[in-house]
């Protein structure tokens, strides 16, 4: 099959993926801008394609086109038909104003990044050693195999391959090899720029809604040229799918934060989906959705407790499912990565020591070498008024600190785990970053109040200043 | 908490700096980009879609060893989808292992030390774990036990 017609068969999967994801998601993306509702359209899609394949999978069905396309669409149907009267058609989004060309060259910049990311992903059959070791592998194994072996999770001789990760990643290569009707790992690779898209589309959407038209562009510029991420390295990997379900669990909190005093049914069911989403693509996703329900518990403490409490359920529950559901498949397995008699009281003098070391190799190397941006995004964050989403900001600094944590009771050399691994997972962390760096307004402000963040303001009545 | 406005820090100093230093940001994160390299994959892909066909040894994944594709695809075509296969290569780099898995998948493919639960056994341009009935491949050899 020519890689022509093998795009085509992907784009038809992403396709089918988007639609089934935009009709369950319906419901609960009432009021988003479209460019949000996408990219939650796109992560329910991914969704519900896993589960999809999956169930065929369970029933001993070998999973085709036909048979994908029949159950997504019976699933999009089904929701079609169960959440009718739920959502609505419009946005409800105000037209916002903005300087327009400034609007449209961050646009088009970020446009052209993303094309960019494009051609390299797809120029190449997907390459990386952790493609190639086990993102791009177990997918290849579950479509080649029609099932979902488990000596991928208990055999001795793959224990390198991360047994204990999560599936998202690989399952939704093997559907969409499953659409194309062949393994093609340059084909692929289209989920990259999708998700990058989706990633972009949910900066803008959130913060032209929440903030300006400006800040969300200024928001999608700066994440799209974040090239260390967006590289084509990174394209058979789950760092670039996880921006995007970070920036979808933090536009959610962010609406969350701002409920007052609604329900707020539709914004906790985003919460829910988003921190399932992350959890289900990288073992840091289920961290940083449990660090982002301390943030959240501890910002709502003004609100009602029963949105307080749902709040946390919803970052939690999903999450802790998702990872007890793996440990029935995988069983209770000796982490290689981490060498956690380090946890030990006999050995907790050697733990100072050693984090003291990682914190200074990430000092001495990442942040030394990235010294300029750093000292730009704390001037930034003086020149800048408070933010929507300034409580989030302690959710990225703890991130950080558990990455320290983790290298330094890392089984192998942790200067070599900094030096491999850091920069990479920090980069994932970014999108979601420039949402809360630009959710921070220029504007001088009207009301400036103590604790939590102030309101949006909404356009004042002619007459008042 | 940020400083509150004062004549020092007025609001139109505020959105310079604040602009200044995402211009900044902005330009320390394009440092990352790569132009030769997404030219080249520009080329690439360009090829790919007009149709040509590029050998796996020319990919990026064998940058390490483009010969042992043809070893690769010997053993893919000489052993069952359902038979454990054990691979003797080169420790250095990790790739020469994770290769053998991802190309031969879904064989389950083992090293050395599980050679015992192989009913095929693949050396790689080394005598180690050769034996008697083994049959020439590329670049290496395959024996069925």
């Amino acid at each position: 099959m020519s890689l022509l017609a093998a795009l085509a068969r992907a784009g038809m999967g992403l396709t089918a993926a988007f639609a089934a994801g935009a009709a369950v998601s319906r419901p609960f993306t009432a009021g988003l801008t479209r460019r949000e509702k996408a990219a939650w359209s796109l992560a329910a899609g991914l969704l519900v394609q896993a589960v999809c394949l999956l169930a065929l999978l369970g029933i001993g069905v070998k999973p085709g086109a036909g048979s994908l396309l029949l159950l997504e669409a019976s699933v999009a149907g089904a929701a079609l038909f169960l959440g009718r009267g739920l959502g609505s058609k419009g946005t409800g989004v105000p037209t916002p104003r903005g300087p327009r060309a400034l609007v449209a060259g961050l646009a088009i910049l970020a446009g052209g990044a993303w094309l960019l990311f494009s051609v390299g992903a797809l120029s190449d059959a997907m390459w990386t050693t952790d493609f190639v070791a086990f993102w791009g592998y177990k997918g290849k194994v579950v479509f080649l195999s029609s099932a979902v072996p488990r000596r991928l999770f208990q055999d001795p001789a793959l224990y390198f391959a991360h047994r204990e990760y999560p599936l998202l990643v690989p399952l939704s290569l093997a559907a969409l090899a499953s659409w194309i009707g062949e393994w093609n790992d340059q084909a692929l690779a289209l989920l990259y720029p999708v998700c990058e898209l989706a990633t972009l589309a949910a900066l803008s959407g959130f913060l032209e809604r929440r903030v300006s038209r400006l800040a969300g562009a200024l928001a999608a510029a700066l994440a799209s040229l974040c090239f260390f991420l967006y590289r084509p390295a990174n394209a058979g990997t789950a760092e670039v799918p996880f921006a995007l379900g970070l920036v979808l669990v933090c536009c959610a909190a962010g609406d969350v934060l701002r409920l007052e005093g609604r329900s707020g049914a539709a914004e906790l069911t985003r919460l829910a989906v988003a921190g399932f989403f992350c959890a289900c693509l990288k073992q840091e996703g289920t961290l940083f959705v449990f660090l982002l329900a301390a943030a959240l518990w501890w910002s709502l403490r003004g609100a009602p407790a029963r949105v307080r409490r749902l709040a946390a359920l919803a970052l939690v529950v999903p999450p802790s499912l998702h990872w007890a559901a793996l440990y029935v498949l995988r069983g209770n397995q000796t982490r290689r990565d981490f060498d956690l008699t380090l946890f030990e009281p006999r050995r907790w003098l050697e733990l100072p020591q050693l984090f003291a070391l990682v914190v200074g190799r990430m000092l001495g190397t990442e942040a030394r070498q990235n010294a300029v941006a750093l000292l730009a995004i704390a001037a930034y964050l003086v020149a800048t008024r408070r933010g929507i989403l300034d409580p989030l900001l302690p959710v990225f600094a703890l991130q950080l600190v558990c990455y320290a944590i983790a290298f330094s009771v890392s089984s192998f050399d942790p200067m070599y785990a900094v030096d491999g691994a850091f920069r990479r997972i920090v980069m994932s962390l970014f999108p979601a970053f420039t949402l809360v760096l630009c959710a921070r307004g220029l504007e001088p402000v009207a009301v400036t109040q103590r604790g939590r963040p102030p309101a949006i303001m909404p356009p004042k009545p002619d007459g008042i200043s | 908490m940020n400083p509150a406005p004062g004549p020092r820090f007025t609001p139109a100093r505020r959105v310079a700096v604040a602009g200044l230093a995402l211009a900044v940001l902005a330009a320390s994160l394009v440092r990352s980009f790569q132009p030769a390299e997404t030219l080249a994959g520009a080329r690439r892909l360009a090829r790919d879609l007009r149709g040509e066909v590029r050998p796996l040894r020319d990919t990026t994944g064998f940058w390490f060893d483009p010969d042992y594709t043809a070893f690769l695809a010997d053993l893919k075509a000489m052993t069952p989808e359902d038979a454990t296969v054990a691979v003797i290569v080169p420790r250095r780099p990790d790739l020469y292992r994770y290769q053998a898995y991802y190309q031969l998948a879904p064989r389950r493919v083992v090293e050395e030390r599980w050679k015992d639960e192989a009913s095929f056994v693949a050396t790689y341009r080394t005598e180690a774990g050769r034996g008697p009935g083994g049959r020439p491949i590329s670049n290496g050899e395959l024996r069925a036990k």
